[in-house]
């Protein structure tokens, strides 16, 4: 299974490189609006296909383009009701701070677990190719983190165990 | 990373043994302990005189199952007959007359809470020793949540039942009740109490007993004690433990969560300074320059 | 001041953005001629790979993708037998298959990529993503442009 981690994170890195390609757009819609379009989602020409990287049922990514704005939302793997409540806790404690992480998304798009939206504004003011790197360094490090954080909750879990019941020795 | 719970308090003790070995003086002392307990140490009467009362939920129960006996046990002339108001138990001390080992009485002392909640955890032990049968006792000694004490002619059985408000602590609670349940196959804890856990539904030996409820935030731990666990000297520390099993389980979940949280603000800061790498430096707007005579100034 | 709801778009025709995959035009116009098409084909790479010929498989699945929005069943059909060719090939085997296709076969190939990863409980993701690698590796960021852009959608 972790033979398919190399290339699920490279398809995803050039598809997201390919997708982040934005430019300036005002809405067509509501005069002097500049919103984008990603989520507003009201004229079809400016949107593009949204593909879906997956690399099983239960881990994917979904990136929908657009002419000034680029969504990418994770599905991150969760194999039972302890990787299932850390990643919501995770995640959640994530969204709280997207203020901080400009490019995160306050709520995941439905079906998965977080979303980031990156606009033209970010690609005028960051490098893409470090905010492309950002993404996929995100999806290894949370991966991570819910790995360690289980095995240390099982490790605390046996030495609670232990020592309580030793007393009764 | 463990705290050790005592099942003395903590702040008890050293009011106690501040007032033993200091100055008479007037005091007016609210304390707080687990499970909703509440002491009140003042001197009513006299400076000399100090009572110490405890109010707790479920001492009427514990009185059905002979706690003021124990209570007089442990405390003889010093327990009054008559509480304060408000207070289940009053235990009265002069001052002026103190035994010659005061560091024990101190002690004794604030294991009030601990003595009060022996009672059943004895007629248990001792019924199982003679070879009886006893009945369920029921201690109800939380808002929502009970033990349960029932001696049978091999085994005493202590069953909690336990609440868990969140969904986290629900997973994390079943995570850590595992590992009691599995300890045995280890060799440091092989011969220590079997630990059962049965999340939602109570065990059979609950069945018919009125209040014991069905729900997702319910879960139920089964501590089956064998005789040696219980026989003379080891009785004391095991009533101890025993009581102060539930407060144990909720502080490791909540340690847990701490620890969680801080990992996790720990990643995110990681992650903002990999993400502000992506911004390019800024120009060089505090710059220092200089001009073709040499002044230098800063660019603002 | 129900002139305000009035919809402009629908009465001015002139700059009317024309969404092509609703209105696809050409040899894949006729529905029951597509279906038949795609039948056929699907025939033909079945025959292909029981010769062992994947590549030829490949080539073969790849032409003339149905496209318009009214033929979902019939394109999910075709998505299914381009699928049965990629998983004919042995990994050591797709990077050539992938050279020898023209640029268009590529464009097609890269959208089928897509298609199938986003159906991961119908086809096997692990050999899609060794095809994307493949295929990006030869077409370059190009050929997923193409793919996010072109109207015509597998």
């Amino acid at each position: 299974m972790s033979n398919t981690l190399r290339p699920y994170l490279s398809a995803v890195r050039s598809t997201v490189t390919a997708a982040m390609c934005l430019e300036n757009f005002s809405s067509q819609v509501v005069e002097r609006h500049n919103k984008p379009e990603v989520e507003a989602r009201v004229s079809s020409e400016v949107l593009l296909t949204p593909v879906v990287i997956s690399r099983n049922e239960n881990e994917k990514v979904l990136i929908e383009g657009s002419i000034n704005s680029l969504r990418i939302s994770i599905k991150v793997k969760q194999a039972d009701e302890i990787e299932r409540i850390l990643c919501h806790k995770f995640t959640r404690f994530l969204m709280l701070r997207a203020e901080s992480f400009f490019i995160l998304r306050r709520k995941p798009v439905e079906g998965y677990d977080i979303s980031f939206l990156v606009t033209n504004h970010h690609t005028e003011t960051m490098y893409k190719h470090k905010l492309v790197d950002f993404i996929i360094q995100f999806m290894e490090e949370v991966d991570k983190e819910i790995s360690e954080m289980k095995l240390s909750l099982n490790a605390r879990a046996r030495i609670v165990a232990e020592s309580y019941l030793q007393q009764f020795s | 990373m463990l705290i050790d719970l005592q099942p003395s308090n903590r702040i008890l003790e050293e009011a106690l043994r501040e007032r033993f070995n200091g100055e008479a003086e007037k005091l007016q002392l609210k304390v707080a302990d687990f499970d909703g307990v509440k002491y009140r140490l003042s001197t009513p009467e006299s400076k000399t005189v100090l009572n110490i009362s405890m109010a707790m939920r479920c001492f009427g129960e514990l009185q059905r199952y002979g706690a003021d006996a124990v209570l007089r046990r442990e405390y003889g002339d010093m327990l009054e007959s008559t509480p304060e108001s408000g207070f289940d138990v009053t235990v009265r001390v002069d001052l002026q007359n103190l035994p010659q080992d005061k560091e024990s009485l101190v002690r004794k002392l604030s294991l009030l809470k601990r003595n009060a909640l022996a009672a059943p955890f004895e007629i248990a032990f001792n019924a199982q020793l003679e070879g009886r049968d006893s009945e369920l006792m029921t201690i109800h000694y939380r808002d929502e949540e009970a033990y349960y004490i029932k001696a049978q002619h091999d085994r005493v059985t202590v069953i909690f039942s336990t609440i868990f408000k969140e969904e986290t602590d629900r997973i994390f609670g079943k995570v850590f009740l595992q590992e009691f349940v599995d300890a045995r196959r280890s060799p440091a804890t092989q011969n220590a109490p079997q630990v059962l856990y049965s999340p939602r539904e109570p065990p059979m030996e609950l069945r018919g007993v009125p209040g014991v409820q069905e729900s997702d935030w319910v879960g139920y731990v089964t501590f089956v004690l064998f005789p040696r666990h219980f026989t003379g000297p080891a009785a004391e520390g095991c009533i101890s433990r025993i009581e102060l099993f539930r407060d144990y389980l909720h502080y490791h979940i909540k340690a847990s969560k701490a620890y969680m949280h801080s990992r996790m603000r720990t990643r995110v800061d990681s992650f903002l300074k990999v993400l502000n790498r992506a911004k390019p430096e800024q120009p060089d707007s505090q710059k220092e320059k200089k001009t073709a005579s040499g002044k230098t100034f800063k660019r603002s | 001041m129900s002139h305000r709801k009035i919809n402009v778009d629908q009465y001015d025709d002139e700059d009317a953005f024309v969404d092509e995959n609703q209105t696809a035009s050409g040899p894949t116009a006729d529905s029951a001629q597509v279906e038949a098409d795609v039948n056929s084909r699907a025939a033909e790479v079945r025959n292909y790979l029981s010769r062992g010929d994947v590549a030829g498989a490949v080539a073969k699945a790849l032409e003339n993708p149905p496209a318009g929005r009214a033929l979902q069943t019939v394109k999910d059909r075709n998505t299914a037998t381009v699928m049965e060719a990629l998983a004919a090939a042995r990994s050591t085997d797709i990077i050539n298959i992938v050279k020898g296709l023209s640029t268009q076969q590529m464009d097609i190939l890269m959208k089928y990529i897509y298609r199938g990863m986003g159906s991961p409980e119908l086809y096997n993701s692990a050999i899609l993503l060794t095809w994307h690698e493949k295929a990006t590796e030869v077409g370059g960021l190009g050929g997923i442009v193409r793919a996010l852009t072109d109207r015509k959608t597998v």
